[in-house]
């Protein structure tokens, strides 16, 4: 552990807000200014991220930890640690936010007001990943919805507001209960111990009936389930993806689902081994319906970015079944997986933002033969698409695999389930690939094919996809001590 | 000896990416050097390396793809005899096909990303063939795939094409998830998924149920890629690519990586009887519904992959009897004649004028008489002409089988002839419908490029001598491929009467093939394909009943789904929510309605209320 009065997380957490600021300042006059200091802070954090990444041991505990005195008078404290999960989501934070920033450079509504609140959400998002006491974390949780909800209520498509407000209710409801959860900790442990705290490592020795400690459970996971989001709790993404701008759903899919899974392997579980325990089956259940459920759906859609959302609705849920299988490897291939997914996914967006600048049309029934007319472009989207689809050699494969040998050797009926599940991808992300590139040509108004910036954009994302894909040990490596460190805290089955 | 070994693999995976990543800024002829001279290459370097496959083999691991927990997957090569003969073929007959390819594909305009789907297409047929562990096999297996699903619909602005591709991915997918299947248990029971480790300890498990499960799921996994029944339906449709792709892919070494991947586990999938028996009669009965569904095509190409379908069920059968030398060299051979045919069919076609159907063919001999005697070639191969490469690895598939000597295995030999006679006729069908009679069709020929016939000469000869690979010792042969895989137990020891009459029948069912052909097909007369010749035209209708059976619940499902759930339970549910709190929201407003006498009223009546509330307390107390 670094124990340093020059705090290198409070300075990663608090940058890009700083930026945000920068952006509101000088926006207002040259509205090119605001995108370049967006895209500067976000390679700022990126390069910090990647440094810790260098620096950083592989010894399970925390690699830093900031812990200063915030509100006494409530025992709320100001504390950030950072291990290997943490370090892995946030650089994947911050190297989808440069992608983020970039997707979005010609926006020309509002640009400092949006690249801002772009920034904020970065700053909500790492801040969700490395607070450690639960007041601060709730309310990064909380921030992060409302950089969220103007991205997506001003920046949006048509039924921008409806699904902006979907959203917002949605996850809303989930964070109260949350809230809720946390506070009654507190009591109770204040009760018990008589040190008013809310810090994490604390509140994990607090004594539990076994109906409190499901009780608690269970709000937590409402917050979380709805983040991931988890079936049946899943109606506010489509629409969040389909209306929100392409940076919101670059963001949607790269950041803000996999807060919720990091809730879960972060504070549910630890604080409530029992319950977690006991609830396992039930969010296994959930997460093979939703695999298959979501599949379906997708299945059925028109719009290409409904059915991209559907895709992740469908991953996520391979995602909930290997931490439901809670040992080491499926827990690993879980946080792989979402590490991949969160590339791929970004992809698909980035691409799809590209085609519908293009053919002014995401419906499947309009597009079709791209191939002819941008076959760069094309390329890129079918590269994301078989990795998208499970094809081994690209980043979701990797994942997928671990995540089903390790639920295999827990529970084999749920592994042979979900390896339909992987046929299922195959049907809807072809039918997709099917209406899109290939057939007659749509004739697309702008016929230009791809451009330095995107270019920019899509060849290091497709170099992550083949990466990961062909080698994700590093990533593997990060998490090995911190997964065990985590079952070991989050009770044995 | 590992950098030949490393450069067999990747050599045509540098190919691919080049061309696929700086293909189309690359002056016109470069790509196609790179493609073809990479796969040239990729074949020297088997050629140099074979040597270190003798006997034990090879091993080289290069770094380790996935490790978590107790799992490891390496990418390591394993170099046997069984992958070294796999290997030269998959190169040899690659490289053949991209010199046919360059001249095939001269003139169309989208060349590069046939290349480099062409050559990633062979990285991953090679690391099926040299992988040492189930995952990185299903890399291969995968990759292949989706090489094969990119090609079929390769000229994609014809929607059918495209559909033809994803109908070959999904299919043969849905095998696919049984090896995966497979794959989670062998690691579950092994702790590895190393083939050797797996082929070593399989005796573990000899005599349970398990055995027989995982043999029956690789059976199954097997089934999708080489277009066995159920999962077949694909394999006609994928005439939609190409030629070279349909040679290379649909013929030659895709199809048969069903048949690789059973070889390579057969110490594991020998153990079981029943999933022999099972193999066996997959076998048998794909080589004899493809023949017959061969009879009534129309499509030159069709003909051919119903052919290619009935050929590798002759594969599975040799499996299933126990004799991985037979598969093997049916294998090898087919694959020689199977590519020449495919080939010379895409010499056909152009020389008809880009004409698929051969009831507008006819007289083609005068077009080409080089094309007349390399097709000939390849189908007195197919047809199992005695002495050629076909007659001598089917013979020694049939002659296994009834060796065995009890009823099952005599039925298997009976149908296994009985489908030798309809290959005989169906070839000779062929035959005389291509090059019997004066032209029917009206197209004037688009002579081949040169490069589309010399690379024939080759397969031609290799066609017509392979069967001196494995020479029975009744011809004074020595067995060799049997040798080299160290598989003595394959050689038969049958009595001289006993061989002399296998061999007659053979010799017999050809002949009368031949001649039933010669006496239907000699003169063309033309039929509407109805009743049974419908029937067997449409491939027994298997797609439609599999579209009723499987696709419309499918799609079902997905309407039920999105429609019924998503937009009606879930959004209802939601709607109906939101509708409830405006609603109250509504109600409570009107309490709010700027009257003053209707507040005076409330905050009287809320006075009266918190009075009575205190009186009552004090009264009960």
């Amino acid at each position: 552990m670094l124990a340093t009065d020059f705090s290198i997380l409070s300075l990663l957490l608090w940058l890009p807000v700083a930026g945000a600021l920068v952006c509101l300042v000088t926006g207002s006059r040259a509205p090119s200014v605001p995108r370049w200091i967006a895209l500067v802070t976000a390679v700022l954090v990126l390069v910090g991220a990647l440094l810790l990444m260098l620096v950083h041991d592989r010894s399970g505990g925390w690699m830093l930890l900031e812990d200063r005195t915030w509100i006494e008078a409530f025992g709320i404290r100001y504390t950030l640690g950072l291990d290997g999960i943490s370090l892995l989501l946030i650089v994947l934070t911050a190297f989808m936010q440069v992608m983020a920033v970039l997707v979005s450079w010609r926006q020309d509504k509002a640009p400092q007001v949006f690249f801002a609140l772009l920034l904020v959400l970065e700053t909500a998002v790492i801040g969700v990943l490395l607070a450690l006491d639960l007041i601060l974390f709730y309310l990064f949780w909380e921030l992060m919805l409302i950089p969220m909800f103007f991205l997506i209520g001003i920046w949006g498509y048509e039924r921008r507001f409806y699904a902006a407000v979907k959203f917002f209710l949605f996850t809303l409801v989930g964070s109260l209960c949350l809230l809720l959860a946390v506070i009654g900790l507190y009591l109770l442990h204040g009760a018990q111990t008589g040190v008013y705290t809310f810090a994490l490592e604390a509140l994990k020795q607090t004594e539990l009936s076994a109906g409190q400690e499901l009780l608690f459970f269970l709000c937590f996971m409402a917050a979380f389930a709805v983040k991931v989001p988890l079936f049946p709790f899943h109606s506010w993404l489509p629409d969040a993806h389909a209306e929100g701008p392409p940076a919101g759903s670059v963001d949607l899919a790269g950041l803000l689902l996999k807060t919720g899974v990091y809730g879960m392997i972060r504070f549910a579980f630890p604080l409530f081994p029992a319950a977690a325990q006991k609830f396992l089956p039930v969010l296994a259940v959930l997460a093979l319906v939703g695999l298959f459920y979501a599949a379906w759906v997708a299945f059925s859609q028109l719009d290409i970015k409904r059915i991209v959302a559907y895709s992740s609705i469908s991953h996520l849920g391979f995602v909930i079944l290997g931490l439901a299988a809670w040992n080491q490897i499926a827990v690993e291939g879980s946080l792989l997986l979402m590490v991949n997914h969160a590339i791929t996914t970004g992809g698909m967006f980035a691409a799809i933002a590209m085609i519908q600048l293009r053919t002014g049309t995401r419906d499947l029934n309009q597009l079709g033969g791209l191939w002819k007319s941008q076959p760069n472009l094309a390329a890129f989207f079918l590269l994301f698409s078989m990795a998208s689809l499970g094809l081994p050699g690209l980043a979701n494969f990797a994942g997928e695999i671990l995540i089903l040998i390790g639920v295999f050797s827990v529970k084999p009926l749920w592994a042979l389930f979900a390896v339909g599940g992987i046929l299922m991808s195959a049907v809807y992300t072809l039918r997709m690939v099917q209406g899109t590139l290939w057939g007659a040509s749509c004739e697309p108004f702008d016929r230009r094919d791809l451009d330095a910036r995107e270019w920019g954009i899509l060849i290091p994302l497709a170099l992550l996809v083949v990466l990961l894909g062909c080698y994700p040990q590093p990533l593997l490596d990060v998490l090995r001590e911190p997964v065990s460190a985590l079952l070991l805290t989050g009770g044995q089955p | 000896m590992a950098t030949l070994l490393v450069l067999i693999l990747l050599l045509p995976l540098a190919g691919g990416v080049v061309n696929a990543c700086f293909g189309n800024r690359l002056p016109r002829p470069v790509p196609v050097f790179i493609a073809t001279g990479s796969v040239i290459g990729s074949f020297l370097a088997c050629v140099g390396s074979v040597t270190a496959a003798a006997g034990d083999g090879y091993r080289l691991t290069l770094f380790t793809w996935l490790q978590s927990g107790n799992f490891t997957a390496d990418v390591g090569l394993l170099f046997d005899p069984l992958a070294a003969v796999m290997a030269l073929m998959v190169t040899g007959v690659a490289s053949l096909i991209h010199l046919y390819a360059a001249g095939y594909m001269e003139e169309d305009p989208d060349q590069t990303r046939f290349f480099a789907l062409l050559n990633l297409f062979v990285f991953a047929m090679l690391t099926i063939v040299l992988a040492d562990n189930l995952l990185l096999l299903f890399l291969g297996w995968e990759g292949v795939g989706f090489c094969s699903y990119g090609l079929i619909g390769f000229w994609y602005s014809k929607k059918e094409n495209a559909d033809a591709g994803r109908k070959a991915f999904i299919v043969t997918r849905i095998g696919d998830l049984f090896f995966a299947a497979a794959l989670l248990w062998l690691f579950a029971l092994f702790g590895t998924i190393g083939i050797e480790v797996i082929n070593g300890r399989a005796g573990e498990l000899a005599g349970t149920t398990t055995v027989t499960l995982l043999a029956l799921l690789l059976l199954l996994g097997a089934c999708g890629k080489s277009a066995q029944l159920p999962l077949m339906t694909w394999l006609p449709d994928a005439m939609a690519g190409p030629t070279p792709v349909s040679a290379l892919i649909h013929a030659a070494t895709m199809v048969t990586a069903g048949v690789y991947l059973l070889c390579r586990l057969f110490p594991l999938v020998s153990l079981s009887p029943l999933a022999m028996a099972a193999i066996a009669l997959v076998g048998v009965a794909t080589a004899l519904y493809a023949a017959t569904c061969a009879l009534a095509q129309h499509e030159i190409k069709r003909v051919l992959a119903y052919s290619t379908m009935s050929q590798v069920g002759y594969m599975f059968l040799a499996v299933g009897l126990g004799s991985v030398s037979a598969a093997m060299f049916h294998l090898i051979t087919h694959a020689f004649f199977k590519a020449l045919l495919f080939m010379t069919a895409g010499c056909l076609i152009n020389l008809a004028g880009h004409e698929n159907d051969i009831r507008r063919m006819g007289g083609m001999r005068q077009r080409s008489q080089a094309v007349f005697w390399l097709f000939s070639a390849g189908l007195v191969c197919l047809a199992g002409a005695p002495l050629t490469s076909g007659f001598f690895s089917k013979d020694l598939i049939l002659a296994t089988a009834f060796a065995k000597g009890d009823l099952f295995h005599q039925g298997l030999y009976g149908l296994g002839v009985l489908t030798a006679a309809l290959t005989s006729f169906y070839c000779f069908r062929l035959a005389y419908l291509v090059f019997g009679g004066d032209f029917r069709g009206e197209e004037l020929p688009h002579a081949p490029h040169a490069l589309m016939l010399w690379p024939l000469l080759p397969l031609a000869v290799l066609g017509l001598g392979a069967g001196l690979l494995n020479l029975p010792h009744l011809l004074g042969g020595h067995s060799w491929l049997s040798g080299w895989l160290a598989r003595e137990e394959d050689i038969l020891h049958l009595s001289l009467d006993t061989e002399y009459l296998l061999v007659a029948t053979a010799v017999g069912v050809f002949v009368l093939g031949w001649l039933a052909a010669h006496l239907r097909y000699r003169r063309f007369r033309e039929h509407e394909p109805r009743g049974l010749r419908q029937f067997l035209l449409q491939g027994w209708n298997f797609d439609a009943l599999f579209a009723r059976v499987l696709v419309r619940p499918f799609r079902a499902a997905g309407r039920f789904c999105s429609h019924g759930i998503e937009t009606g339970v879930i959004e209802g549910l939601l709607a109906g929510c939101a509708a409830t709190c405006v609603s109250w929201g509504q109600r409570l407003r009107t309490l709010a309605d700027g009257r003053v006498n209707h507040y005076l009223y409330g905050l009287l009546w809320g006075m009266l209320l918190i009075v009575g509330w205190f009186l009552l307390r004090a009264v009960v107390s």
